[in-house]
């Protein structure tokens, strides 16, 4: 019987203790959450602050499925540092209660281990601005950064995101959706610039500026004004936009603090082999904090992507019960709809010299394909998105598509075009 | 498990099996009154038409299902015992992450309602209406061991 900690209760802590459990039910399991809500669909907090969902249908595994899985959960208690030469985990509780009892807080938790997985996660960056500290500046990565931010909507006119990717974006549409006049101030000259091609982008953008979200490209903010709560925002051109509201969503960083003191080699993320293993044998990584081999970028990557963390999850979870599977790799992949708009962009989305790229538009729907030599390695959609997981099939699989090439666009492009193919795929046809 | 095959040879692309999954998952679970239903009943099983020929498809409730990886509200979850892949449509947000990660193309959105729209094997009925709808027998209801069997 081995003693397993597993650190962060999202999705690759989920989904490595499914997998343990699938083999292994003797084995104790404790899961560290810094967090006070079970387990719960992170990327949905934007329907919860657009009021959208209710808080209750966030939740993802409940607390009875930790305890049907025989799982010590041990909420709000945060991991502060890993020592692999002891095998062991320090951490503190942080919960309401003991917060201000600091003689409570200072008495550390110690959790041992025979094997360990990081699922830390990543947290939002705030960019180095004069006034960031203010009250009303939010990131937005947990429920209780929601619901900190609905406590000040009720009071709020104005709201300004600080970032054009997709956390940014969606925490617009979520303050929108509450009546708030939102403002988005990008640097880049258009959204999602990390996500997607510029066509692509720019079809969302408008369909976000005519639903009344105001975005201001090419700007970046230069302070935060106010005295304690925020009053205004001041732009690197000297305009100010009063605004009681600011939402800081420049990206996330990986959670690597807990193991800076360790030999565990970091590179942006934790970096890990095939196997989800870290530089250290018993130590595993998943989820947003692991770094991973990207299959269409030929290197390792922070793909911080919820199907991708679930994934890393199931075979870290496995080879922790004794297998050997390999992680087949991530890439970038987003599927997001803003106001009836859907938008999937997957792989290289901006051709280089090396790419040849195929597109179509016509109205809202617009089709992308990035093709290098013989292989599909990006695709963007808008509008149509059906079908789109074929292409992702086709990326992931680095199938020689000189035969379908011409197809690519078609409208009804779809599995009937690939089957012959590809390999391993579940039986369709008699 | 037994699981929806389809023989190409037969498809007339005639879309009988569209039409009769479309009523199926009706409210009106009626041809002549589905028409007045005010959301429109989808076909969960669609023909693709390519090379001259016709290929149905509609969900392969796979092995290892990508869908249930990806979906982000923990609404799609497979039935370990039965094999098949189910949706809960309460906890749909309608991000089209299964739509984006089905090498298929067998999970639609459905851009009004916001929920995807994919083969449930009419399991509140017993058998998948496709099935009975297929004027020339190209849909087979079958365990997969069977299949070879039944083609000749």
């Amino acid at each position: 019987m081995k003693q397993i900690v597993i650190i962060g209760d999202s999705a690759a802590g989920v989904a490595a203790v499914e997998a343990i459990r699938k083999k292994d039910k003797e084995s104790k399991i404790v899961v560290l959450s810094d967090e006070n809500f079970p387990s719960y669909c992170r990327c949905v907090i934007s329907d919860f602050l657009a009021g959208k969902v209710t808080e209750d249908k966030l939740i993802y595994r409940s607390n009875e499925f930790f305890k049907e899985n025989n799982v010590e959960l041990k909420l709000s208690t945060k991991a502060i540092k890993v020592d692999p030469k002891k095998n062991r985990v320090v951490a503190e509780d942080i919960s309401d209660n003991k917060a201000e009892d600091k003689k409570a807080r200072s008495a550390k938790l110690q959790f041992d281990y025979d094997t360990l997985l990081l699922a830390t996660g990543a947290s939002p960056k705030f960019p180095d601005l004069k006034g960031i500290q203010k009250k009303g500046v939010f990131g937005f990565r947990t429920i209780q950064d929601t619901k900190d931010i609905l406590q000040f909507v009720t009071m709020a006119d104005t709201a300004c995101v600080l970032g054009g990717g997709l956390i940014g974006l969606k925490a617009a549409y979520g303050l929108k959706k509450r009546g708030l006049d939102v403002k988005v101030i990008i640097r880049s000259p258009n959204v999602l610039s990390q996500v997607t091609d510029k066509t692509s982008a720019e079809l969302i953008q408008k369909r976000l500026s005519e639903n009344g979200i105001e975005i201001l490209t090419g700007r970046d903010v230069s302070e935060i004004l106010g005295n304690g709560d925020i009053k205004a925002v001041k732009l690197d051109n000297n305009k100010v936009i009063a605004c009681q509201i600011v939402i800081a969503a420049k990206g996330v960083r990986p959670n690597t603090e807990i193991i800076s003191e360790t030999e565990i080699k970091v590179n942006e993320g934790i970096c890990v082999d095939e196997y989800m293993k870290t530089s250290i044998p018993n130590i595993y990584a998943a989820g947003d904090v692991a770094e991973t081999f990207d299959v269409t970028l030929n290197k390792p990557s922070v793909n911080a992507l919820w199907p991708h963390a679930v994934d890393q999850g199931k075979i870290s979870g496995a080879n922790i019960s004794g297998d050997s599977i390999k992680y087949e790799g991530s890439l970038g992949m987003n599927s997001v709809e803003f106001f009836d708009l859907p938008l999937v962009s997957m792989g290289i989305y901006k051709e280089s010299q090396n790419h040849e790229a195929l597109s179509k538009i016509y109205n809202n729907d617009y089709k992308k394909v990035v093709i290098e030599g013989n292989r599909l390695v990006g695709a963007v959609l808008v509008g149509n998105i059906n079908h789109s997981g074929v292409f992702l099939k086709l990326i992931r699989d680095k199938i020689d598509i000189s035969q379908i090439k011409d197809r690519l666009l078609n409208e009804n492009f779809g599995f009937a075009d690939i089957m012959d193919l590809t390999q391993g795929v579940e039986r369709t046809y008699v | 498990m037994k699981k929806i095959y389809f023989d190409v040879e037969k498809c007339l692309g005639c879309r009988s099996c569209e039409l009769a999954c479309a009523v199926s998952h009706s409210a009106a679970k009626e041809l002549e009154k589905m028409i007045s239903d005010k959301d429109k009943s989808l076909p969960r099983i669609k023909i693709n038409f390519s090379k001259d020929k016709n290929y149905p498809m509609s969900c392969r409730h796979c092995k290892d299902p990508k869908c249930v990886s990806a979906c982000m509200a923990g609404a799609i979850s497979k039935d370990e015992k039965t094999g098949q892949i189910l949706y809960d449509e309460k906890k749909c947000v309608g991000c089209w992450m299964c739509v984006m990660v089905c090498p298929y193309g067998a999970i639609r959105p459905n851009k009004k309602v916001k929920i995807p729209v994919r083969c449930d094997l009419c399991t509140d009925i017993g058998e998948p209406q496709c099935v009975k709808g297929c004027p020339v027998k190209a849909i087979v209801w079958a365990d997969e061991t069977e299949v070879d069997t039944i083609k000749k």
